[in-house]
């Protein structure tokens, strides 16, 4: 009894000693992308018992402020590193595709928008749906606040870097701009695609130059609205070698193809999908 | 009401201590003493050096907070070390309408007009309705009644902000808009103000209920028996008499206006651009205009775009600088409150 007691004792002693010497990877940031990095941690950390990976929230900018001082190992990421981060050192590794599509209120008669269109209803230049041949109803632009990631990507894709109207409704979720655009008669916005499969009967997609988002029309290159989720790295602030490989071996498996095939689960896209299509965001 | 303790009495006049006049006199008149054992007198020791920590603790936390926003805040004007932002001028960001961080220009005005606005509104709404709710609790309603009446606004003191935004967003809005507005989006100080008023009316119909109770019977009955009716009283005699209270019953209401974020946050619209847009707009009711023009606060900006900029950078230090508008702007309130308070007793 007393034998085997001391056995346990010295076997829980090992265990301990085992996971301090473990190597652990601390990820920090988006809570967006939150999610699928711990997928692919605990699958990794299944895979590889010697290695802890710990991923937390805070936010995209939390993430970057944190891998740009040294706070943590991988910060993650909807929106692209600052000028004073890149300056800094810090690496971007695109881990996975996120489609955006327009969105409305079920009421306003549109079903696809021409890249002008879109354009202007954003800018303020349209502001009656009447003018793109929908019901004779005032436009209501909803947007995100200025900091926000998905307005960062829409500014450059929808409005090619334009100004928006003065004249908008800014929501700091993307569930509060699907509850605003479902309450708000004439209401338009710009979300991820996953949010309009997730709310179909309260909102209506709407095409961009004639193509319907989805995963199959990003894959072919036909609908060009998307961006990447980043984890960035500050390869100068890993010191150890033993965890600079482990961040370096996780980021791989995450890129791996075997792990790319969950993302489509998550409402992402495999980065290989637009690999060809080299854009800049 | 039951008649107050005479120790409570003693109280006032002993600087909120409830002790007994003997005490005070000199030792060795002929009054009883006290013999505590070294342990007793230990544990009072003991127990003294915790309630000391204690509130330096609390005192310490407040002033950390304030050193905390004032270094970051002031970042935004002065070249401080780890600062990566550049430094702006005081006129810059005070008095200028322009808020647009991504193109480096930081007017915060919007936001300080807006605070103010909204919380003024809201106020308007709920000073009278909570003042009056509290003269008819006091005054006028049945036992059964003032003590429902009370309990329910002791339980809507308590329910959190976010369930009065949600209520906003999903019932208010949409309900506004399609009957006045003719299903344009009600978003704006309108909206705002209403949703909270009804969040500081509780505290304003507590507070004021409290005032009216505590005025002597005298003074109701003096004024009846003078010939004055029922309104007249009330009006002449009761409000004036409360005023010190009922101003200070205001006050702690604006003050959770103003610091109110979450709620306003659902249902203002957060626009940053609201005074361009008045400016622009050749509306002939410019002010109605305005009740329903989305608009943005010193609380709402803040919440939507802290979390997400870099530390040290302009935009981030200009937010702790509104930040730290907001602290003093609570600070004056408070000490407006202290001094209404005391003027009751002058």
């Amino acid at each position: 009894m007393k034998i085997r007691f001391m056995a346990q004792v010295i076997l829980a002693g090992l265990l301990v000693a085992g996971a301090a010497q473990a190597q652990t990877v601390t990820v920090m940031g988006s809570t967006a992308l939150g999610p699928i990095v711990k997928k692919a941690a605990e699958d990794y950390m299944k895979a590889h018992p010697g290695v802890q990976i710990a991923v937390s929230g805070g936010g995209s900018m939390t993430g970057l402020n944190q891998v740009t001082s040294g706070g943590c190992h991988i910060g993650i990421s909807d929106v692209f590193a600052t000028p004073d981060q890149d300056k800094a050192g810090v690496k971007n590794h695109n881990i996975v595709v996120q489609p955006f599509t327009l969105i409305a209120h079920p009421g306003v008669g549109v079903k696809s928008l021409s890249a002008q269109q879109a354009e202007q209803i954003f800018t303020g230049k349209i502001g009656n749906w009447q003018e793109v041949g929908g019901q004779n109803r005032k436009i209501v632009r909803v947007i995100r606040p200025e900091s926000s990631g998905t307005r960062a990507v829409q500014k450059k894709t929808i409005l090619h870097d334009q100004e928006f109207a003065k004249d908008v409704l800014i929501q700091d979720s993307t569930g509060a701009v699907v509850t605003a655009v479902a309450t708000t008669p004439g209401a338009v916005s710009f979300v991820e695609l996953e949010h309009l499969e997730k709310n179909k009967n309260r909102i209506a997609g709407i095409a961009y130059n004639g193509v319907t988002c989805s995963n199959e029309t990003v894959k072919s290159g036909k609908y060009p609205v998307f961006s990447f989720g980043h984890a960035y790295t500050n390869p100068a602030k890993l010191g150890d070698p033993k965890v600079k490989q482990a961040v370096e071996d996780f980021l791989a498996y995450i890129l791996s193809p075997a792990f790319q095939q969950n993302v489509i689960k998550a409402g992402y896209l495999p980065v290989d999908y637009v690999k060809s299509l080299k854009t800049k965001l | 009401m039951p008649e107050a303790p005479e120790v409570s009495i003693a109280a006032a006049s002993e600087g909120g201590y409830p002790v007994l006049k003997e005490d005070l006199s000199p030792a060795g008149a002929g009054v009883p003493t006290f013999k505590h054992s070294r342990l007793q007198r230990l544990a009072d020791r003991w127990a003294h050096l915790g309630f000391l920590i204690c509130s330096l603790l609390v005192v310490g936390l407040i002033g950390g907070i304030l050193y905390f926003l004032a270094t970051r805040g002031l970042a935004a004007f002065l070249p401080l070390a780890g600062n990566t932002g550049r430094a702006l001028s005081f006129s810059e960001v005070f008095l200028s309408a322009d808020w647009a961080p991504s193109s480096d220009r930081f007017g915060i005005l919007p936001f300080i007009a807006g605070s103010l606005g909204v919380t003024g509104l809201a106020l308007l709404i709920a000073a009278p309705a909570g003042i009056l709710t509290g003269v008819f609790i006091a005054k006028m309603a049945p036992a059964w009644m003032r003590n429902l009446m009370r309990q329910v606004m002791d339980l809507l003191v308590g329910i959190p902000s976010v369930v009065y935004g949600i209520f906003g967003l999903t019932v208010v809005l949409p309900l506004v808009s399609r009957t006045w507005l003719a299903d344009a989006p009600a978003s704006g100080f309108a909206v705002s103000a209403l949703i909270l008023a009804v969040m500081i009316v509780p505290t304003i119909v507590s507070l004021s209920t409290d005032a009216f109770e505590s005025l002597p019977a005298a003074l109701d009955e003096g004024a009846q028996a003078l010939g004055s009716s029922r309104w007249q009283a009330i009006w002449r005699v009761l409000i004036p008499a409360a005023r010190p209270r009922l101003l200070t019953a205001t006050v702690l209401g604006l003050g959770r206006a103003i610091g109110e974020a979450m709620a306003v946050q659902m249902v203002i619209g957060n626009n940053p651009q609201w005074m361009a847009l008045m400016r622009e707009s050749t509306d002939r009711a410019p002010f109605l205009r305005a009740l329903f023009t989305p608009a943005a606060t010193l609380t709402t900006e803040l919440v939507q775009e802290l979390p997400n900029t870099a530390a040290g950078s302009t935009w981030n230090n200009v937010l702790f600088a509104m930040g730290l508008l907001l602290y003093l702007l609570t600070m004056v309130l408070i000490l407006a409150t202290r001094r209404l308070g005391r003027g009751k007793e002058a």
